[in-house]
């Protein structure tokens, strides 16, 4: 249900992937054998070459790994969170009058954020966002720590939260012909279709 | 010449002897020692449950009175071991019940414990005193209510990040009105609430209270009440430390610290206001170990601020927070530091946090710094060497680079020449956690210079069976070895077999060893137990020999393969 309300249909692939607080769950031990490979992360790229390293050094992604950085679980369960929960970023949502605030370490996942945000800006029609993803007429993107403007769920849930600098609620109309337009010159084509 | 002494006299020398590395060569001496020893014997430490059985250890030593036990493998800790694996406590305490063995003391690590367990134990020996539980799980308010009821004379319950189930019970108010007798109480790792009124009149007839910590329920106010009321504690956990500087609280907490100079350990903060930390400066100047490494509400300007007060300073545990800036002034102000930790204050670090000039700073300023624990976003090779130069005395050495193989990010060269470093100056190194971009030749210089190291951990690191050859061959006083994610296959692993008898435990995870050279392993060496865990649940049929091991732990034993295992594990 959360996942339709994201209105992505490139996003409910991605969710599937297991969020790193995960790794200490109990309940979801059966995620501690999951350990996939993302390639948009450049940084693994440029370790590879420089190793020269085969395989084993490309599973060093680190927010997918099981039991990397060595934090015991307790410590992780009861100081990091509340360390990671400094991490707030604005929200603006098109035809709402005001911007909201969000702290992303308050939440799991991507289902946790949709929540959120239907409890910040439901009675702007993310009610309906939500219930109806094939008629949304929203869709969430958010500005990275270079500057590009992303869809959200894209990426892993971690590597969102470090790198997401605020967040956006845009018309769908507005973002027509988003996905046809290379990286580099996403934030220009925003710009001047917000304009 | 000591044979012509007495049985008696061998005796009373005995009693000096305390370590036990030196009880143990003491046995070994002859027979008549042996006996002496075994006779003589209070305190025992057993680094794995499995290695023995608790019958034969009440057999050797029956005068038992202190035991000391460990569970599961380290990376417990870090989610590697499944959380049903094993590391039961209950065996333990039922044989040593059922033979009536004068038990006083349990020191349990990374152990199984029911509420069974504690109603056992609690009523199972007259004279028990101290219960210590670290990284344990199992247990509610519920079997800590049966030790508060049943133990008329317990002096130490040490609770250390433990999973307990809260169930809202008054546990603290089952100490009978007549327990006068605790020394030190730590129940920090609570969730739930607590009875403060219980909290505060055992607190009131325990005059000889040292050591009290709090957990996050205990607000401001009961805080100030229990500072007034003991007066000779020495060490002191708080739990919340919130509340408004303006209100009459705060002011009665501030002028009852004015007058507490006996407090040298200061930890929790759990919950904490920035602006309250003022309060506690007055006591800075006389402490020796200080614990932030909760903290999360404490940012690194206001860190600064209160470790600049901290003149004695031997023990220091902080978050990543502090940055590089912090940890200058921790180098000028901290010079009696002797053991200082550095955990990452988010998951996967802060990007403002630590690097290697935080920790050169360190070397510099604190010449008697012997153990370090230090997660950070990178290391060079030249502070490496520069650390080694300045700070000898190593004897623990962790470094965490968050980053798993990065390399050194000056000269993007492997971390070989640092670690090498470090071994080669550190001689006395005991203890020692590699991480960053590492080629079989770090293990070269470990096993050339580390003559004393006795725990390694391994991760992403070395390029083939070499790396852990170099290791297992020269490093004759290995007792633990922990290795994930490195290329270390069936040669390194069958050449010295007979090395794991020498050692407690081997744990391989993420490896190239094959089902077949475990299998090989465990037929060549009988007194080893070899475990597979075979967590994939599709795979019902047996293993084949040619098939990778996900995950293998070794330990020696002279008990036999158990029988508590789960069904995924397979000793073979």
């Amino acid at each position: 249900m959360a996942k339709e309300g994201l209105g992505l249909e490139i996003t409910e692939l991605r969710l599937g992937l297991p969020d790193a607080e995960h790794q200490v769950s109990v309940v979801n031990k059966k995620n501690e054998k999951k350990r996939a490979f993302s390639e948009i992360d450049d940084g693994v790229g440029d370790e590879n070459s420089s190793s020269g390293g085969g395989d084993r050094k490309m599973e060093t992604n680190k927010s997918q790994v099981v039991g990397w950085p060595p934090v015991c679980s307790y410590r992780k369960k009861n100081s990091m969170n509340e360390g990671a929960s400094k991490m707030y970023v604005k929200v603006s949502m098109d035809g709402a009058p005001f911007l909201r605030k969000i702290d992303l370490g308050l939440h799991k996942g991507y289902s946790d954020l949709a929540l959120a945000l239907d409890k910040l800006f439901g009675c702007y029609g993310m009610v309906e966002a939500l219930k109806n993803a094939d008629n949304s007429e929203h869709v969430p993107i958010y500005e990275d720590k270079d500057g590009d403007w992303m869809l959200v769920g894209d990426v892993p849930w971690e590597m969102f939260m470090e790198s997401c600098k605020r967040l956006r609620i845009m018309k769908k109309s507005d973002a027509k012909g988003f996905g046809l337009q290379p990286k580099g010159s996403l934030k220009g084509f925003i710009e001047s279709a917000a304009k | 010449m000591m044979n012509y002494f007495p049985d008696e006299v061998i005796e009373h020398i005995f009693d000096y002897v305390v370590s036990h590395s030196d009880r143990n060569a003491l046995s070994l001496v002859c027979k008549s020692w042996y006996r002496i020893e075994r006779c003589t014997r209070q305190r025992v430490f057993i680094g794995n449950c499995y290695s023995i059985t608790p019958e034969r250890l009440i057999q050797r030593f029956p005068g038992l009175k202190s035991l000391t036990l460990k569970g599961k493998p380290h990376f417990a800790d870090f989610s590697l071991v499944p959380y049903d694996w094993g590391g039961f406590v209950h065996p333990w305490i039922e044989a040593l019940a059922k033979n009536k063995v004068g038990l006083e003391e349990l020191r349990l690590k990374r152990m199984v414990v029911s509420d069974e367990s504690l109603e056992l134990l609690s009523r199972s020996f007259t004279h028990f005193k101290s219960l210590v539980l670290v990284s344990c799980e199992g247990f509610s308010t519920d079997g800590l209510a049966a030790l508060a009821a049943n133990c008329r004379f317990l002096r130490e319950l040490d609770l250390q990040e433990n999973e307990v189930e809260d169930h809202k019970g008054q546990w603290l108010s089952c100490f009978p009105d007549n327990c006068t007798s605790l020394v030190s109480l730590n129940f920090a790792c609570l969730k739930g609430e607590v009875s403060l009124g219980a909290l505060e009149r055992l607190v009131a007839r325990s005059p000889y209270l040292k050591s009290l910590k709090l957990n996050r329920s205990v607000p401001f106010d009961a805080l100030q009440r229990i500072m007034m009321r003991a007066p000779q504690l020495s060490d002191l956990g708080i739990g919340s430390f919130v509340h408004d500087p303006e209100s009459e609280a705060y002011i009665k907490l501030k002028n009852t610290i004015l007058k507490r100079k006996s407090i040298t350990s200061l930890s929790g903060f759990l919950e904490v206001a920035p602006h309250c930390l003022a309060a506690i400066y007055p006591i800075c100047p006389n402490l020796t170990s200080l614990n932030l490494s909760y903290a999360a509400g404490i940012q690194g300007s206001d860190l600064i601020k209160l470790i600049r007060h901290c003149v004695k300073l031997q023990r220091l545990l902080i978050m990543d927070c502090i940055g590089d800036k912090g940890l200058d002034v921790v180098a000028t102000s901290c010079k009696d530091l002797q053991e200082l930790r550095v955990f990452p204050s988010v998951p996967f670090g802060n990007p403002a946090a630590v690097t290697e000039k935080g920790l050169v700073a360190i070397s510099m300023g604190c010449p008697k710094l012997h153990s370090l624990l230090y997660f950070c976003h990178q290391m060079t090779n030249a502070a490496l060497i520069t650390v080694a130069k300045n700070c000898p005395n190593f004897i623990r050495f962790r470094l965490c680079i968050l980053d798993a193989t990065k390399p050194d990010p000056d000269t993007m060269q492997p971390l070989d020449e640092g670690f090498g470093a470090i071994v080669q100056s550190c001689r006395r190194l005991r203890r020692l956690s590699l991480s960053g971009q590492l080629t079989d030749q770090v293990f070269l210089y470990i096993g050339m210079y580390a003559e004393k190291l006795e725990m390694l951990s391994i991760a992403f690191a070395g390029e083939s069976d070499k790396g852990m050859l170099y290791v297992l061959n020269g490093c004759k006083k290995l007792r633990k070895l922990e290795i994930r994610d490195c290329p270390f296959g069936n040669v390194a692993l069958l050449t010295d077999v007979g090395k794991y008898e020498t050692m407690r435990s081997l744990w391989m995870s993420s490896c190239e060893v094959t089902v077949g050279a475990c299998k090989l392993l465990a037929k060549k060496m009988p007194r080893l137990n070899v475990e597979i865990f075979n967590e994939n649940e599709q795979e019902d049929c047996s293993l084949e020999d040619g098939q990778k091991v996900e995950k293998m732990y070794l330990y020696r034993t002279l008990a036999g393969k158990r029988k508590d295992a789960p069904e995924y594990v397979w000793t073979l």
